[in-house]
């Protein structure tokens, strides 16, 4: 068994350029979900009850079906319904993985905010404050450092689901390992070389979301 | 200052020696616990251990039934050093029973099953005689009616009684009690107390940890005083309480308020 | 532009074949990750730093990647490794079962650290082994707390099996896909696919949350 790893050498600029996809479409994704999701999570607690039971129904729908469903669905299908206008596979994979990440988000937000006791509404209300002011003064700053760690797992899962764009010719660089596993006949080298690629990127990753978290948890505790 | 077995005023004194402790260290990183303890407990003695929270009192108990291990000096029971082999230590604890401040009952099994639960697991007893002996303890401590009920729905004097009963099921040469009525409203500490004071009268050997000084004036055959990891005075309930020789000692006992 | 509906009628019972092929892997998958999660847990709980480091490197591992890439490398190496030719099928169950036992190790782990140390020492203190106080008193408390999680595990699961279709295992995803370019009716059977999957799994999130509500803890 002899490993030949000069493939990946030589396509270092290739597999790069994959790589800076992947990052690309993971920024932007976990961006776009970020705000999506927590205007949808904030609704779906203060809105009025026509609003919230649409949105739960969003919610739970993309608990139920894959990403690579709704990937696959936005790329292919969706084309066909707004009669030939078609997304590139980057943004079609932006708008798919958006959709089915903020509803995550706006779970996580929604746990956050209901985790916050009654006695700070109380207390808010107590001193002569709105309810806007309690929302926006009390409960959403001590809410948001609660959801700091789920956060952190929303942009590990981000990273880990631009993968599945592969399937729709995302160049991102799952994509392009791919390739190159294909024409270099060395697909063990590639895919291993690839899930250290990925490892590097997620671990330093969950383990900096983990840090950041201690440093301000306290100012969550009530 | 080390008085071990051989002080004249003890009681105890004829007796053979169940547990003694010699230079007893223990470390938590660079937090010294126990600072060379020397100190012995004899058969059928009631041996109170008095002192501040975080004098190492709960430590040296722990360290008593291998729950924890020791830096330095020795600790025999029945004559022979506390084994280091967890295999080994299991069957000295066989012989020691413990009940715990936060009694540490198993909430998924019932008054009854608790108490059996230690002649079932460990001495694989049958389940009828386990079960049988298990309702006569309860009938000793006064909750022969609550067999069926689960921890839940039992007071907090009511679970320590069957924690009690729990760690009297094994049949234990020796009683270890860290600090049993701590956690417990005042109105139900009377009724543990009561159920230690049946145990002591029978002649039981018990090391007990406590901050409830009346008891330990009353029952107590031997009272030793620590303070950071230390024993401070050791003596007679008569002399710690009224006479005390060290100072320290003196003003501990009337910061809780003891009148004497 | 004409919609031909009829294809998902015409093709129901490939469809079925590919829901059932969903259900098998996912069923199997949790039959070898839960035995497997609770294994590795203890490993990573081993008063042994050596065991305990290494197990939960493997964890950190397989949590952090991808589980689509992790798909097509078991489809590469293994055979390399092992010298049987697997199906598609073993070599997705593979992939998913190391991805998912990996998960409930620190489902299981968590549940475990959940209970107080107090209940082991009283257990010790009756002269109970460690094993005896696992079995007999933390194990009987922790899965209350662990099941909630493992039904949410399973929810995941249940999509993830759609990612074994890049190995042309024949789940559902992988049937639809088939069905999409055998009709070129790619609207109609990509949304019956879609349907398909809401329709089994939104019951199935439903009954996770129920879960959630009656086993979970209130602090």
């Amino acid at each position: 068994m002899d490993f030949d790893f000069s493939p990946i050498i030589e396509n270092w600029r290739y597999l790069l350029g994959g790589l800076g996809v992947t990052l690309a479409l993971s920024a932007v994704t976990v961006l776009a979900s970020l705000l999506l999701g927590t205007g949808i999570g904030i609704a779906r607690v203060f809105g009025p009850a026509w609003l919230r039971l649409p949105l739960i129904l969003y919610i739970d729908s993309m608990r139920a079906v894959p990403v690579l469903v709704v990937l696959v669905w936005t790329f292919f299908a969706v084309p066909i319904l707004l009669s030939g206008l078609s997304l590139p596979p980057f943004w079609a994979a932006v708008v798919a993985l958006t959709v089915h990440i903020a509803a995550y988000v706006a779970e996580i937000v929604r746990a956050g905010i209901e985790s916050i006791r009654p006695g700070q509404v109380r207390a808010g209300l107590a001193l002569g404050m709105s309810r806007a002011e309690v929302v926006r003064k009390i409960i959403l700053p001590q809410a948001v450092v609660r959801m700091l760690p789920a956060f952190g797992s929303i942009v590990s899962i981000t990273i880990k689901d631009t993968a599945i764009a592969t399937v729709i010719a995302v160049p991102e660089y799952m994509k392009r390992s791919e390739t190159l596993a294909g024409q270099s006949y060395h697909p063990i080298e590639v895919f291993t070389f690839a899930m250290i690629v990925y490892f590097l990127i997620l671990f330093p990753v969950t383990r900096l979301i983990d840090v950041a978290y201690r440093r301000v948890a306290h100012l969550g505790r009530s | 200052m080390t008085a071990l077995a051989t002080d004249p005023r003890r009681p105890g004194i004829a007796r053979p020696a169940v547990l003694v402790y010699r230079d007893v260290r223990k470390l938590y990183g660079a937090f010294v616990a126990l600072n060379g303890v020397s100190m012995a407990v004899h058969k059928g003695e009631v041996v109170c251990l008095i002192g501040p929270s975080g004098s190492g009192k709960s430590t040296l108990l722990r360290c008593t039934n291998a729950l924890e291990t020791i830096n330095g000096g020795e600790i025999l029971f029945d004559g022979a050093a506390l084994p280091a082999d967890e295999t080994a230590a299991r069957h000295v604890r066989r012989r020691m029973g413990m009940v715990f401040q936060n009694f540490e009952l198993f909430p998924h099994k019932t008054a009854l099953e608790n108490v059996a639960i230690g002649p079932l697991t460990v001495l694989r007893a049958r389940p009828a005689d386990a079960a049988a002996k298990a309702q006569a303890l309860l009938d000793k401590v006064g909750l022969a009616s609550k067999a069926a009920s689960y921890p839940a729905n039992l007071s907090g004097g009511q679970q320590q009684r069957v924690a009690i009963a729990r760690a009297l099921a094994m049949e234990p040469e020796v009683m270890l009690f860290d600090e049993p009525t701590s956690a417990l409203d005042p109105e139900t500490i009377g009724e543990v107390l009561s159920v230690m004071k049946i145990l002591a009268e029978e002649g039981m050997t018990m090391v007990v940890v406590t901050h409830e000084m009346t008891f330990a004036r009353r029952v107590a055959d031997w009272v030793v005083v620590f303070e950071e990891g230390a024993i401070i005075e050791q003596g007679p309930p008569e002399q710690i309480f009224e006479a005390p020789r060290v100072e320290r000692t003196r003003s501990f006992l009337s910061h809780l308020g003891w009148a004497g | 532009m004409t919609y031909d509906w009829s294809v998902i009628w015409q093709y129901r019972a490939a469809f079925a074949d590919g829901t059932a092929m969903t259900f098998l892997l996912a069923v199997l998958t949790m039959a070898i990750a839960v035995p497997g999660g609770i294994v590795l847990a203890l490993l990573r709980l081993s008063r042994s730093s050596a065991i305990a480091g290494a197990s939960t490197a493997l964890v950190e591992f397989f949590r952090n990647l991808p589980l689509i890439l992790l798909v097509y490398w078991a489809f590469y190496v293994m055979p390399m490794v092992i010298e049987i030719e697997l199906s598609p099928f073993a070599t997705g169950l593979t992939a998913l079962a190391l991805n998912v036992t990996a998960y409930n190790s620190e489902t299981f782990r968590a549940g475990i650290n959940s209970i107080r140390r107090g209940q082991t020492e009283a257990a010790l203190a009756l002269g109970m082994s460690r094993a005896q106080a696992m079995r007999v008193v933390v194990f009987p408390q922790a899965w209350r707390r662990v099941l909630p999680v493992l039904a949410s595990t399973w929810v995941s699961l249940f999509k993830d099996t759609s990612l074994v279709s890049v190995i042309a295992v024949g789940e559902l995803a992988h049937v639809a896909m088939e069905i999409r370019s055998q009709t070129f009716r790619v609207l109609e059977v990509l949304t019956a696919m879609g349907a398909l999957y809401w329709l089994l799994g939104y019951p199935q999130a439903k009954l996770a949350d129920w879960i959630h509500r009656k086993f979970g803890v209130t602090e």
